[in-house]
């Protein structure tokens, strides 16, 4: 399957929730007073939202606009 | 601080759960702006802010000493004994007493902060992956280098005049002498002694 069939909502939808989930791992390493909150932060959650960005940054460059029956 | 940083992020969910909703609001121009705003520059300054705020924060005392094996080493800084030296200079603040481990163990070169995270990783993983060493036998990778001594002290005039630091200062400054294992300053975090030493307890 080629990024550009599976449409812009789909894209926004996974980069909204990786961007999300992210970002309440953020929250909870941010106040987590351990040394383990470090990896929590570097290793799961800034990766999530990094990734989330990729995936809205491929949106834009890769997925044509969606169809008018695709959209809500 | 945290509390702006926490805003932010909040700020940035709920923008981001509008296009988890409806991601087909984004065909007009202004929630277009919006979504870039929402899941690009938002979460990137979080990460930013996220990243800053965990650097501070494992610049402190109380981080250092959270972790287990390193307790033994945060007690030594109340020993009451001015030859032991990192304990002198959390006591009479010679160094940030909040910042007490990080102003004398950071490697104060250029890639010295990603150098001191690394080494940090590695005792996390040796922590929790690994078998936790004990901790008197913590030893410092390379040993203690005078250059995170000499890094305060270099220039200080009460240092500079010292007969003894004067005669050894080219040896010191090309480690050919260390300051604490050549016979001067050779008492640091004696842990392994710490139960039958005099402790202080500093007025609340």
């Amino acid at each position: 399957m080629k990024i550009s069939e599976i449409g812009v909502g789909r894209l926004l939808r996974i980069s909204s929730l990786l961007v999300i989930v992210g970002l309440l791992l953020e929250i909870v390493s941010l106040l987590w007073f351990h040394p383990l909150s470090f990896v929590l932060f570097a290793f799961l959650a800034a990766s999530l939202i990094g990734l989330g960005i990729l995936v809205y940054l491929v949106s834009l460059v890769f997925v044509a606009p969606p169809s008018a029956a695709n959209r809500e | 601080m945290i509390g702006v940083l926490i805003c932010q992020i909040v700020l940035s969910i709920v923008l981001a759960s509008v296009f988890l909703i409806r991601p087909s609001l984004t065909q007009a121009a202004s929630w277009k702006i919006l979504a870039f705003i929402g899941l690009c520059v938002l979460p990137a300054l979080c990460i930013v802010g996220g990243m800053n705020t965990h650097v501070q924060r494992s610049e402190q005392t109380q981080f250092c000493i959270s972790c287990h094996v390193m307790t033994p080493y945060g007690q030594s800084l109340y020993v009451d004994d001015p030859s032991h030296i990192p304990a002198q200079h959390f006591q009479n603040h010679r160094v940030p007493a909040d910042m007490a481990c990080y102003s004398c163990h950071a490697d104060y070169t250029i890639y010295g902060p990603l150098n001191d995270k690394l080494q940090g990783l590695k005792r996390i993983y040796l922590q929790y992956l690994s078998t936790p060493r004990d901790p008197a036998a913590i030893r410092i990778a390379g040993g203690f280098k005078n250059a995170q001594c000499l890094h305060c002290h270099l220039g200080a005039r009460r240092f500079e005049e010292n007969p003894v630091h004067a005669a050894l200062m080219d040896a010191l400054k090309s480690e050919q002498s260390s300051c604490l294992t050549s016979g001067c300053h050779d008492t640091a975090h004696d842990i392994e002694n710490f139960g039958h030493l005099k402790t202080w307890r500093p007025a609340q």
